[in-house]
């Protein structure tokens, strides 16, 4: 205490007067502190902080749970929580669920796996993240290769085999699949009634597109079109794809290889621009989150490209349509052909760091495999599981009064097989920045030349782009010396 | 003699926190880096020297020049539009009561306050087409505007970012030049008055020459900061913008060592970037003197 009274007044120290200071000292018994008061302040500061963490440290230490669980959706961090104490009962452990926003979560595991820092001992990752996870030597993927566990205990036979595509790199599996995503046609049930449209007659795009063109209308005069057929969300690269996908198209192949310079990816892109630009168009990006949710309710756009997470997006987004939306399959490229696509995913991944790896599995199997946990968690998020087991739960048959009464659990199941595989690679992100600049490229040509020459202009940036991501790819040490090659 | 060894070891003391922290996370990084530039790395454990590859793909990379491009505009107009503005705002508050002076200076600087992360965001719901405050604006005012995707369209995403740039900056430079504007020497300004000047002879001859010094830090300061600009575009386009239209030179680095994973060409397009930097400084610093 005399310390600190002593450390806010000048001493002759401060002032320069060594010999007052030895006076000064002899004088005053108290002054044993000899840097003055910034020095006394730092080392005071010092103290407090070095004492405050090791105090959390310690108290951090005696909490430690036998497994940490990191999530990024908030609607599973509701559903685990619900079922996570029987898992602790059966096994006697303590269990952590860490929610944290995708892309800190990305990037806090990549520096962590990186550094060989702490990682949790389970991960649920986002669709095309374990690519990057993937890019160096497979000894060197920081997650627990699943493969042999899923072929032993019979459960790559019981989940559509397509969803491991989105977790495996070079011909390995790192993931447990959460999801199938089977992709919808959300739309407007009152409007569309009222239009006098009959959702069952339209079986192709081609049908679509005739019904779509009908619809589009300047209901003000103000020279802006207030109806369009269909939502092209996120720039339009997002719906690309699904249709690409539901094409049997690919941004890579299963080895890894560049695979969208092909005819069929520069067809759908020169469909997607004449539906998205120009007079005769059908298309318009109402956004996400709040604009959408007016677009939505203002009847703006009377289509929304949905797979099973939407429909529960929506019911929270916009309640007061309850009974108003309706849901359908996609429509067809061909009569009978595949009336769904995919979009995203979500897979449950354990680390080569976990000390508990078979505790960790036994958790992914509780929390993926669990068939009464499904029709409650189906409930709560509409997310259909992979596990084709789950699908004759009779929760799938229930009538949603959101969606005027349509079980659209039997729906999304039903078009669930359907659904195609999604190749990753670590230049996933890449091929699909340079696809968007193909679109966007193509959209400006259009523009300006309009269909001469269209689909020739997109097949020679198709070839250009695709090119310079081989050659991104090429430049991967790590992939040639595992493969003898690049991919 | 043992005053004299304690004497001897007491600077090194207070030193010694200082040293540490900065060869921990100056020295050790700046060392690293060089190291990495040379190197394709996956992790500590996976390292394969490959020499000049990292700065050769980059100087050949497409990317590279439309980020280089892209920030070069940024940086171009954030100095020709941005500075005028904010020294012809101090110059208007310099001029007024101090009262209303802080007021406005508060009102102007405000913005900076916010961050660009936070300003991104609510841009991006500003510039929302047919539903966003600024299209709705726009409408009313010129009847034009409503369905604009600036954030969408390629050839509008650098206006936009512009657009946001001067909320966020203007009044954080004004402050700069208000505060050289009020040291100006009041005799030099009254033995100007007196001799007849005119005000623009008087800003060109009396002003200018004074706070020279304060508008080449703000000059040097603006490019350096443009040169760095990151967190505004990818807050505001939740990425780069389609055609990588909001590609800046450190985005370029963001996306291609953290997204990719390639932290050697990552350091390659930081060292790059840093030369870009000093070259632009240099420049600017010479032309300054020699004017």
């Amino acid at each position: 205490m005399k310390l600190f009274i002593f450390a806010w007044h000048p001493t002759p120290r401060m002032q320069g007067n060594t010999s007052a200071v030895k006076a000064d000292n002899q004088k005053n018994n108290t002054m044993n502190y000899p840097y003055g008061k910034a020095a006394f302040f730092i080392l005071l500061m010092a103290l407090v902080t070095g004492t405050a963490h090791f105090a959390v440290s310690f108290r951090r230490q005696v909490e430690k749970p036998d497994l940490v669980m990191a999530i990024f959706a908030p609607n599973h961090e509701e559903a685990y929580r619900a079922v996570l104490g029987e898992f602790e009962e059966q096994h006697g452990v303590k269990v952590q669920l860490q929610l944290v926003s995708q892309r800190a979560l990305q990037s806090r595991l990549q520096s962590a796996l990186l550094t060989g820092a702490d990682v949790p001992d389970l991960v649920e990752l986002l669709e095309g993240t374990i690519g990057f996870f993937a890019r160096g030597p497979l000894e060197d993927v920081g997650f627990v290769d699943l493969t042999d566990r899923l072929h032993a205990e019979g459960i790559y036979d019981r989940m559509v085999p397509s969803r491991f595509s989105l977790w495996s790199s070079r011909g390995r599996i790192f993931a447990l699949p959460n999801d199938v995503h089977p992709v919808t046609l959300a739309y407007r049930r009152d409007l569309i009634e009222e239009l006098g449209i009959d959702v069952d007659q339209i079986e192709t795009w081609d049908d679509f597109v005739a019904m779509g063109r009908s619809v589009v209308q300047d209901l003000t005069g103000d020279g802006n079109f207030d109806r369009y057929a269909l939502d092209t969300p996120l720039g339009g690269i997002a719906v690309i794809r699904i249709l690409l996908l539901q094409r049997g198209g690919q941004l890579f192949d299963e080895q890894g290889g560049v695979a969208f310079d092909t005819e069929l990816t520069a067809d759908t892109i020169a469909w997607y621009v004449r539906q998205t630009t120009g007079p005769d168009r059908i298309g318009y990006d109402a956004g996400w989150g709040q604009s959408l949710a007016k677009a939505m309710n203002d009847g703006l756009v009377l289509f929304y490209f949905c797979p099973d997470w939407r429909t529960k997006q929506f019911e929270m987004d916009v309640p007061n349509l309850k009974g108003k939306l309706g849901l359908m399959p996609l429509p067809a490229w061909e009569p009978g052909g595949r009336r769904t696509s995919t979009w995203g995913g979500t897979g449950l991944a354990i680390t080569k760091a976990s000390e508990r790896q078979e505790l960790a599995w036994e958790l992914a199997k509780f929390l993926y495999l669990n068939e009464e946990e499904l029709s409650a968690r189906f409930r709560a998020t509409n997310i259909i599981s992979p596990l084709k087991d789950s699908w004759s739960a009779p929760v799938l048959d229930e009538e949603r009064a959101f969606y005027g009464g349509q079980a659209i659990g039997r729906l999304l199941a039903d078009l669930a097989p359907q659904t195609p595989p999604t190749y990753i690679s670590p230049y996933s992100n890449l091929a699909q920045n340079k696809l968007a600049e193909v679109y966007l490229g193509a959209v400006a040509y259009y523009n300006r030349h309009g269909e001469a020459g269209l689909k020739e202009h997109i097949r020679k940036e198709l070839t250009a782009q695709a090119d310079y991501v081989r050659r991104v790819i090429d430049r991967n040490v790590f992939l040639q010396t595992d493969e003898g090659g690049a991919q | 003699m043992k005053g004299s060894r304690k004497r001897a070891i007491t600077p090194w003391v207070f030193l010694g926190p200082y040293l540490i922290l900065t060869a921990v996370f100056f020295v050790y990084p700046f060392i690293n880096s060089i190291w990495l530039a040379f190197h394709q790395t996956n992790g500590p454990r996976s390292a394969v020297f490959v020499g000049l590859s990292n700065f050769r793909f980059v100087l050949s990379d497409p990317d590279f020049y439309t980020a280089v491009k892209n920030t070069s505009i940024y940086a171009v107009v954030s100095v020709m539009i941005q500075l005028p503005l904010s020294l012809g705002l101090a110059m208007l508050l310099n001029s007024g009561k101090s009262r209303v002076r802080n007021l406005f200076r508060l009102i102007l600087f405000s913005p900076h306050l916010v961050g660009q992360i936070f300003v991104g965001i609510l841009f991006s719901v500003i510039f929302t087409p047919r539903y966003g405050l600024f299209n709705r604006g726009l409408q009313e005012l010129v009847g034009w505007g409503l369905e604009e995707r600036w954030l969408a369209n390629p050839s509008l995403v650098m206006p936009a970012l512009i657009i946001v740039s001067m909320w966020l900056y203007v009044g954080f430079n004004m402050i700069y030049f208000l505060a050289a504007l009020q040291s100006v020497d009041k005799n030099l300004l009254d033995a100007a008055h007196v001799d007849g000047a005119s005000p623009m002879q008087t800003f060109r001859h009396v002003i200018i020459p004074q706070i020279k010094a304060v508008a080449i830090f703000v000059v040097v300061m603006s490019t350096i900061g443009s040169y760095q600009l990151f967190e505004l575009p990818y807050a505001l386009l939740g990425g780069f913008g389609p055609n990588n239209s909001g590609l800046t030179i450190v985005g370029y680095l963001y996306s291609t060592a953290f997204e990719t994973g390639d932290l050697g060409t990552g350091a390659a397009i930081g060292w790059l970037l840093a030369f870009v930097i000093f070259i632009i400084s240099t420049i600017q610093i010479k032309l300054a003197k020699v004017e």
